[in-house]
Parts: C-alpha cells; sequence; structure tokens
C-alpha cells in the first residue's frame, strides 16, 4: 500500500457532491498499549487530517487514539470548479504526508 | 511528555462533551450514528454519521463529534466541516474497547446541538465474562 | 421461484396473537422441523411456546456440540414452568430475533463453561414468568383467584370446584396477558426442586445415533455450490496471487476466488471437485518473516523469559525472595506445555447466500451472535438485512466460539455470487493448518524449605503465549500489558483462584507472544497451569519426605472447597490403603470456571517404561448446583478422552512458520481401548455460586496420571506430550 490512497471521482458536474475517501498508512498506536516486557509503547498517531479545495480548506479533522489503524476518512464535498483537491495528514513524530488529485469540473 | 489521561468512564464523557459544547443543551435527534449492534472484536469498527441538514452558506453542520463511554480515551474523533460539503457525511472507523455506548453530536452554525446515541455488543466479551 | 421457496422454508416469522410479540418458526429446509405453523402457536413469552396439543418448546440461546446444555437449560426453564417434561422440545433463537428483541435471550455464547452457570437465574425467570401467565389465564377463565390454583405437568387445576385445564388450552389466552413484574418472581427454593437435579435424557441423542442429525458440514440448499479454501499457512502471510486458468477447465469447477488479502477458494459443483482443483492451483504466497519461525526458535525464545528480570505479577504473597535467600533448601523445575490444536471431527464450515438485500448464513457455531456480526461485517449489510440460523455443531472446543474467520469468509466467497448458496466446507488439512491453537507455555518453578522441612514459598514463573494479547488487547491493554487469564487456576482470587496459602509466593509471567495464533482452548490456561503446579507439588512433597495428600492439606485449609474434592477422590480411590499390586496412584486438584474438581487414578507401567496403561480414574467436581448428574457424568469421562488424548499424543510443532500437523495421523486422540474406567463423584454443595462443567475436570487429567508415572517409575515428567518421550497410552 502505498502512504496514502484517495479517492476522488475524475469529473463531476457544477454543484454536484462528491463522495472523497481518504486512506492513509500509520500504526495509530494508541499510546495504551505495552511491549511483552511490559513497557509503555509511546502514543504515535495522526492527530490531525484536512482537506483543501483549490487552495481553500474543505474539511479537517482531529483523530484520537482510538482511530483504527491505517486511518479512513469518507466525506462530502460541493464540486464547483475544476482543479487540485489536496490531503494532508500530520501527527506524533513529525508525521506529515501529503496526497492531491484533480477533479475536472464541467 | 505523554500524560496518561484517566479511562474513559461517564464522567470522563460528559467533560469531554461539555468542552465541546461549553455546557450548551445537546438536543437528540437530527444525527444518525449508523455503527453495526453487534461487532466480533472491536478491532475495527467502520461507522458513519449522518446530520439532517440543508448545508446552505447560512444553515449547515459545523462540526460532528464522537465520543465512546468504554475506551481509554473518550474522544474517537472531531470532524470539522462546512457549507461546501454540500451533505453532512462522514465514516471512518474506530476501535472499540468493549461492549458500550458510542455517542455523535452536531455542532450547527446557529450555535445548537444534537446527537444519536447507539449501544454497541462487542461479542468476544461474553466468552471471556469477569475479565472484562 | 426458488429464492422465495427457500427464504419461506428456511424461516418463518410471523406475528402472533396480538401482544405476544413474535413467534418464530425456524424449519432448515433439510426436513427438520424445531417449529412450525407460527401463526397458531401462541408464545407466552421469549422462553415458551405452548401449543394447543399441549407440547411445549423452549427456547435456548446456547448452543449444542454434544455436552449437553440445551437439556439442562431446558430444565432450568421447565423446573419454574411445571409443565410436563415428556413433552417438551427445544429450539435456537436466531441472533437476528434476539436483536430485534433487545436482546432477550442475551448473550449466545458458548464457552468459558458459561451456558448454564450464568443464565440459570433469567432462564429460570422465563419459565416462572411463563407460569404466571398460564395460571392467571384459567384464573381469568373460571373467575377465581389465582392463589387457589395449583399445577402439576402442566395441568392447572382449581381444588375447590375440581375444575382442571392444560397449559395448551390457556396458552393463547395466556400469550395476550401483560408478562408479571419482575420483582413479582419468585424461584423456587432448591429442595423442592423437581427436574433441576434429575438424569434426564439429552434432547438428541436418537438423531445422532442413527445419522438422522444433519451437521453444517451435511448442509445442502436447494441449488448449492461447494467451496474450499486455503490460506497463507504461514500465519501473517499474504496471497500474491494464482493461476485461476490452470483448474478453471477442470470437472464441476465454476469460480476461482480471492477471499480477503491471504485466502484463495474454489467453488465447484461437489466439494470433492472444489477440493481436486484447490489442490491442483498454482498460487504464490507471501510468506513474510514468520517464515523463519520453528518449534525450536520459539522454544529458545520461551526459555530466556524463564529468568527474564520482568515479567507480569498474577499472584503474590509474603517475600518470596527473602523465603528461597534464607532457604535451608530450594529445588526448583522447568515444564513446558505444546500448540495444540482444537481438531474437532467436523471441520470448520458456513452456508451463506448473499443479494444486496439479504445474507443468510446457516453455521455451527458456538455463538450465534459472534457469527451474526462477521455476517454483518463481511456482506457490508445493516442487521435488519442479515440472519444467521444456527446448527448443532460437530464439535467445538473453543474453535467456534471466539474465531468467525470461516463465517467471513464463507459470505465474502457468496457475496461474489449473488444468489447462489455456498457451502465453504474446510479442508480437514485446512482444518489443521488455521488452527487458533492452545498456546504454548514453559514453567520454571522453585520452592524453598526450611531446615524442618517445611515448605516456606513457591515461585512460579511462566514464560510464554497471551491469548488476550492476540484476541482481545483491550484487556490487556487496560491491566497494563498484563494477561491477567494467564493465571487461570493460580489467580490470586475469582474463578480461577489457586486452591492452595502459601506463606511466601510468587506467580509472574513473562509473556512471549509467538506468530501463531493462540485461541481459547477447551479449559484454556487451566491445562498448562495444573500441570505445573500439580506436578511441582508433588515435587516438593517428594523433597520434604511427605505423602503428596497430606503436603497438599497443609497449605488447603482456607480452601474447603478444594479440600472436599481432594479428599473426596483420595477416599474413593484408596489413597490411605496400598494399591493393587502393580498399580501407582496419582492425584491432582484445581478450581477453575468456579467449579472444584480433583482426581486420583490408578496406572500400571511396563519394565521398559514406555507403556502406560490407565486402570482407573475417580474424578470428583463442586459446581455448587448439578443440573442434570447425568449430563456432567458425561462430561467428566468426556474431559479425560480430551485429557488423556492431550497429555500422550497432542501436540503442534511449528516449521517453516507454519503447522507441522495436517490430519489425525500425526495429531491422534486415545481410542476406546485405552481408556479407563471413570468414576465420577458429584459435590453439589449449593451456595450462591454456580460453577460450570464441560472444561474444569480436564486440566487435572494430565497431573494425576504424570504423578502416578514418577510414583511406579521414580521418573519426573515435565513435558508434554509424552510421545515425544516414546511413551504411549496401551
Amino acid at each position: 500500500m502505498a502512504d496514502a490512497i484517495v479517492s476522488v471521482p475524475p469529473s463531476a458536474r457544477p454543484g454536484e457532491i462528491v463522495e472523497i475517501r481518504a486512506l492513509v498508512r500509520h500504526p495509530m498506536e494508541t499510546g495504551f498499549r505495552h511491549t511483552q516486557t511490559g513497557e509503555r509503547i509511546p502514543r504515535n498517531i495522526i492527530t490531525h487530517f484536512e482537506c483543501s479545495y483549490q487552495g481553500a480548506q474543505v474539511f479537517r479533522a482531529t483523530l484520537h487514539p482510538s482511530i483504527t489503524a491505517n486511518p479512513l476518512l469518507v466525506f462530502a464535498l460541493r464540486a464547483t470548479v475544476s482543479g487540485r483537491i489536496e490531503f494532508r495528514w500530520s501527527g506524533d513524530n513529525g508525521f506529515s504526508v501529503t496526497e492531491s488529485a484533480m477533479i475536472r469540473v464541467a | 511528555m505523554l500524560v496518561l489521561p484517566a479511562l474513559a468512564t461517564p464522567e470522563a464523557l460528559q467533560a469531554a462533551l461539555a468542552k465541546i459544547t461549553g455546557g450548551a443543551n445537546v438536543r437528540r435527534g437530527r444525527v444518525k450514528l449508523q455503527l453495526p449492534p453487534l461487532v466480533e472484536n472491536g478491532n475495527s469498527v467502520e461507522f458513519s454519521v449522518t446530520v439532517d441538514s440543508p448545508m446552505t452558506s447560512t444553515d449547515y453542520v459545523k462540526a460532528i463529534h464522537v465520543f465512546t463511554e468504554k475506551n481509554p480515551q473518550p474522544y474517537v474523533i472531531n470532524a470539522y466541516l462546512g457549507p461546501h460539503a454540500g451533505r453532512a457525511r462522514i465514516t471512518t472507523r474506530t476501535r472499540l474497547a468493549d461492549s458500550q455506548t458510542v455517542h455523535a453530536v452536531a455542532e450547527l452554525s446557529d450555535g445548537s446541538f444534537w446527537s444519536d446515541s447507539v449501544s454497541v455488543v462487542v461479542t468476544l466479551s461474553a466468552c471471556i465474562g469477569d475479565l472484562v | 421461484m426458488e429464492n422465495i421457496n427457500l427464504n419461506r422454508r428456511s424461516f418463518l416469522v410471523s406475528s402472533a396473537v396480538a401482544g405476544g410479540g413474535l413467534a418464530l418458526g425456524l424449519q432448515l429446509p433439510f426436513g427438520i422441523t424445531t417449529a412450525q405453523a407460527a401463526e397458531t402457536v401462541p408464545e407466552i413469552n421469549a422462553w415458551v411456546v405452548i401449543k394447543p396439543d399441549d407440547s411445549v418448546v423452549i427456547r435456548v440461546a446456547r448452543s449444542e456440540m454434544g455436552q449437553g446444555t440445551i437439556t439442562g437449560l431446558a430444565q432450568l426453564v421447565v423446573e419454574e414452568l411445571e409443565c410436563d417434561w415428556s413433552k417438551v422440545s427445544t429450539e435456537y433463537p436466531t441472533p437476528g430475533e434476539n436483536l430485534k428483541r433487545n436482546r432477550v435471550w442475551q448473550s449466545y455464547s458458548t464457552g468459558g463453561s458459561r451456558g448454564i452457570r450464568t443464565s440459570h437465574d433469567y432462564v429460570r425467570r422465563g419459565g416462572a414468568a411463563a407460569r404466571m401467565m398460564l395460571m392467571q389465564a384459567a384464573a381469568d377463565q373460571w373467575k377465581v383467584p389465582v392463589n387457589q390454583l395449583t399445577v402439576n405437568k402442566g395441568v392447572i387445576a382449581h381444588g375447590a370446584s375440581g375444575r382442571k385445564v392444560s397449559y395448551g388450552k390457556v396458552a393463547a389466552a395466556a400469550a395476550k396477558l401483560t408478562p408479571p413484574d419482575e420483582k413479582a418472581i419468585k424461584l423456587k427454593d432448591p429442595k423442592s426442586w423437581k427436574v433441576i437435579g434429575k438424569p434426564m435424557k439429552r434432547f438428541g441423542t436418537v438423531d445422532k445415533v442413527t445419522g438422522r442429525q444433519v451437521y453444517g458440514a451435511d448442509l445442502k440448499l436447494p441449488g448449492m455450490v461447494n467451496a474450499t479454501i486455503m490460506e497463507c499457512p504461514v500465519f501473517g502471510g499474504k496471497l500474491k496471487g494464482f493461476d485461476a486458468a490452470k483448474v478453471t477447465g477442470m470437472k464441476g469447477v465454476k469460480q476461482v476466488l480471492r477471499v480477503g488479502d491471504s485466502a484463495v477458494a474454489v467453488v465447484a459443483d461437489t466439494w470433492w471437485h472444489a477440493k481436486k482443483a484447490l489442490d491442483a492451483l498454482p498460487a504464490e504466497w507471501d510468506f513474510g518473516d514468520n517464515v523463519k519461525v520453528s518449534s525450536a526458535s520459539i522454544a529458545e525464545v520461551l526459555k530466556a523469559g524463564l529468568d527474564a528480570p520482568q515479567a507480569f505479577v498474577g499472584n503474590k504473597a509474603g517475600d518470596i525472595q527473602s523465603a528461597i535467600k534464607g532457604a535451608a533448601k530450594t529445588i526448583d523445575a522447568v515444564y513446558e506445555y505444546p500448540y495444540q490444536n482444537h481438531a474437532p471431527m467436523e471441520p470448520m464450515n458456513a452456508t451463506a447466500r448473499y443479494t444486496p438485500d439479504r445474507c443468510e448464513v446457516w453455521v455451527p457455531t458456538q455463538d450465534g451472535e459472534a457469527s451474526f456480526a462477521a455476517t454483518l461485517e463481511a456482506s457490508g449489510l445493516t442487521a435488519d438485512k442479515c440472519e444467521v440460523y444456527k446448527i448443532d455443531l460437530g464439535g467445538g472446543f473453543g474453535r467456534r466460539g471466539a474465531f468467525q474467520d470461516y463465517v467471513k469468509q464463507a459470505v465474502l466467497i457468496a457475496k461474489q455470487m449473488p444468489g447462489t448458496p455456498v457451502k465453504l466446507l474446510w479442508s480437514r488439512e485446512e482444518d489443521m493448518r488455521q488452527g487458533r491453537y492452545h498456546p504454548v507455555m514453559q514453567c520454571k518453578l522453585t520452592g524453598s524449605f526450611d531446615s524442618a522441612n517445611n515448605l516456606t514459598g513457591l515461585h512460579m514463573r511462566l514464560s510464554g503465549q497471551s491469548i488476550l494479547a492476540s484476541v482481545r488487547p483491550a484487556i490487556v491493554e487496560k491491566a497494563g500489558g498484563k494477561d491477567p487469564l494467564a493465571f487461570q487456576g493460580v489467580a490470586d482470587s475469582g474463578e480461577h483462584s489457586i486452591g492452595y496459602t502459601f506463606p511466601n509466593l510468587l506467580i509472574d509471567h513473562a509473556m512471549r507472544n509467538p506468530h501463531v495464533p493462540p485461541g481459547f482452548w477447551r479449559g484454556v490456561n487451566i491445562n498448562q497451569n495444573a500441570v505445573f503446579i500439580e506436578c511441582f507439588m508433588d515435587e516438593l512433597a517428594h523433597a520434604a519426605g511427605q505423602d503428596p495428600l497430606e503436603f497438599r492439606r497443609k497449605f488447603m485449609a482456607q480452601h474447603p472447597r478444594n479440600l472436599g474434592v481432594l479428599n473426596a477422590v483420595a477416599e474413593r480411590i484408596g489413597w490411605t490403603k496400598p494399591a493393587p499390586k502393580g498399580r501407582f496412584r496419582g492425584l491432582a486438584q484445581m478450581k477453575a470456571f468456579d467449579s472444584f474438581v480433583a482426581a486420583a487414578c490408578e496406572i500400571s507401567v511396563d519394565s521398559t517404561g514406555n507403556k502406560v496403561k490407565v486402570h482407573r480414574i475417580v474424578a470428583a467436581t463442586d459446581p455448587g448446583y448439578a443440573v442434570n448428574p447425568a449430563q456432567i457424568e458425561r462430561q467428566i469421562a468426556g474431559s479425560f478422552v480430551y485429557g488423556l488424548s492431550a497429555l500422550f499424543m497432542q501436540e503442534c510443532t511449528v516449521k517453516d512458520g507454519r503447522i507441522e500437523q495436517d490430519n489425525f495421523h500425526v495429531y491422534n486422540s486415545m481410542r476406546i481401548a485405552q481408556m479407563p474406567k471413570v468414576e465420577s463423584i458429584i459435590m453439589a454443595t449449593g451456595g450462591p455460586i454456580w460453577g460450570g462443567i464441560g472444561e474444569p475436570t480436564i486440566c487435572v487429567a494430565a497431573p494425576a496420571v504424570l504423578n502416578a508415572y514418577f510414583k511406579a517409575t521414580g521418573k519426573r515428567l515435565r513435558s508434554v506430550p509424552l510421545k515425544n518421550q516414546g511413551i504411549e497410552l496401551v
């Protein structure tokens, strides 16, 4: 699996609401687990996700340790103009991944 | 350094909720939390939250918050959206430490809060009995 | 239309009389009728359906797998219902119905020896509520106060007027009544029980001995196709790809399908055609790093844990370090227990039929609700569109409860063939290679003595695999990384507490988790813990120059029920008198699943030390309450089949990351000629807690025999199974 997989319809009609799926590879280590020898495994999670469309933020989320490994986020977006949709995940230990996709609106 | 928060309890849940709402009244309705009523082991449970909202520039959902009662922490996700979403619906996956109730709260542009709750049975709890 | 027929015949749900809720009639489409004509059958409440001909259907949520639980649970309901036992049958309510009715039948989990002990209260209340409603209906009909009525075997009588009416005649009226308030239900005093405590014959025996019983593996649905599957034999590995073209032309083959990311299945007209094609299918696997793991490498890891500085503490008293340091004498020993497989006679199977509007699964399962949850997950459908129909199991032993991998597979295959019922049946080899194995464990025990040969302390260091870390990590997280289940039978409190009090004690667990998936194997962690502590107690007694029974008793003053069962077996076997010539005795005791169990055995060993004959076993059980003594006796005897097979014959070894034993020729069970006579002593001492039956006794089989073997030969056997040391059961 790549670091991130996003699913955006390649094209949409103006005003159409499209479904966006964003999946990223990450263990989402909760900070509550221990090794077999009893040492606490430090928390290592994605804390923030954001999605921008033509440079403007359209969706963001704060993630917590309850979110399953390889977090999946599905949300909606109203397609207005052709352009780039950008995704950014950031979290503990300086984790940062970006991905983008184009949508053609006509 | 990471400070370990207390395990989620109904009190911790209430506190988390109060932080979001600032003490405002939370009404039941307009929110639909979809979660399977039975899950095998709780390691990964997909759920969605849908809010009944026209999602116009003057009447829209600002945020969707999801909480649990018995996970180590009450929080699952805080999602912030706006009129450009067109539809107030999010889907993601959570861990569930035990059979418990999951709560979804929506914050609307008019400052009102709406919620839905679903009880989930983690079937594996049953065969381990008093250890859980 | 075939589909509609299948649906109608498979499951009928209709509203019964007004106010009576739902009555469900489940007809499996192979001619076995568990209930029918729902429209005319009044449901008194969730537990009880009474037909006009006075026949009574008791609904039981737990699963039957040969342990007799449905008979025992029906006895509990009938005791309070006061109906005629000869007219009773049982049926399984479906998990979907349970959900719709706000989980009225509560847990479906049939494991942890919990079938009866955790539900006796609410099932008896169900029976009592139904009786109260039936009697009220008669009182209403006769216009007399209900307290003037009596009932015997389903016939209600009004003494003053001499009127009588049977349950069947008032059932329809009773079903319309409001159920009594919970607080108004008063359960009988155990002293007046008439059905509980009686050796009722088990339901379903005739069908089983005549071959009429339809198991999941036998199931046939109209238009059904057959599937078999292979998952990556190295645990954690993935399926890279397969060359379907090589087998699609083979006879009967319909589909070759990827199932998830680690398995491939072949669907064909018959199971054998599917199996032949799967065997011929070129498949490529990504085994991953686990391919390097072997039994030897696992044993090395565990061995290191025996002396590791860190371990999770499960039971502690006094100061064991000081006791050992200040000892006049210490002795120690290392024991080991292998991976073992559930190996039920009936391999894993499930039959599924999927359409985008409905997914139905027929499955032998220890937890109908877990199967239902797996169906929801795999189908992606909502609960109102899914249903699971339970079938009696051809063996479960813990494999078919917490793990529903085969259900998910069946649904994932059916989903790729919408509308067609698919029976997925694993081959024996698949069943043996894809187990959820009894965890592997080593144990180092150290005992300290003072100069007068008194035991001053015991340290028991476990090193090995945690089941919960793999299966239910949330519990381990909550316990700060510890697996509380690892201490079953030697815990400081609870249903698996230790039966001794030592001045200084430490029981700790160095958790070492190999990649082999562990599971709840009948008895779970008491199996190895009983071998460790009960054999070492004999070693300690020997070191102190004392009789093993007398030595144990010194530490059991605060454990009267443990002592009760131990004394009972000692007395019955004649411990204080010499054994018959050539025979040697051993004993063991344990508390598990809230029952107290003990065993004493008599064995003989040939001159080579390699042939062991078990002549006699005496087993005592104190579960508090004995609902059906005949079933308990059979469970106890069966426990020795399981326990002795495990002791002498059963081990799963790991080579190249996979399990080597792939069929019964290399994973044997004892035969009838090897089976000793088992004399059981059932001690129902009452009290607030009800103990389990299905699992506890297994664990005392091995230590009792191992202790007798030492008596016979002077040799301690500390590694199981005994076949590895050339020792066989004859």
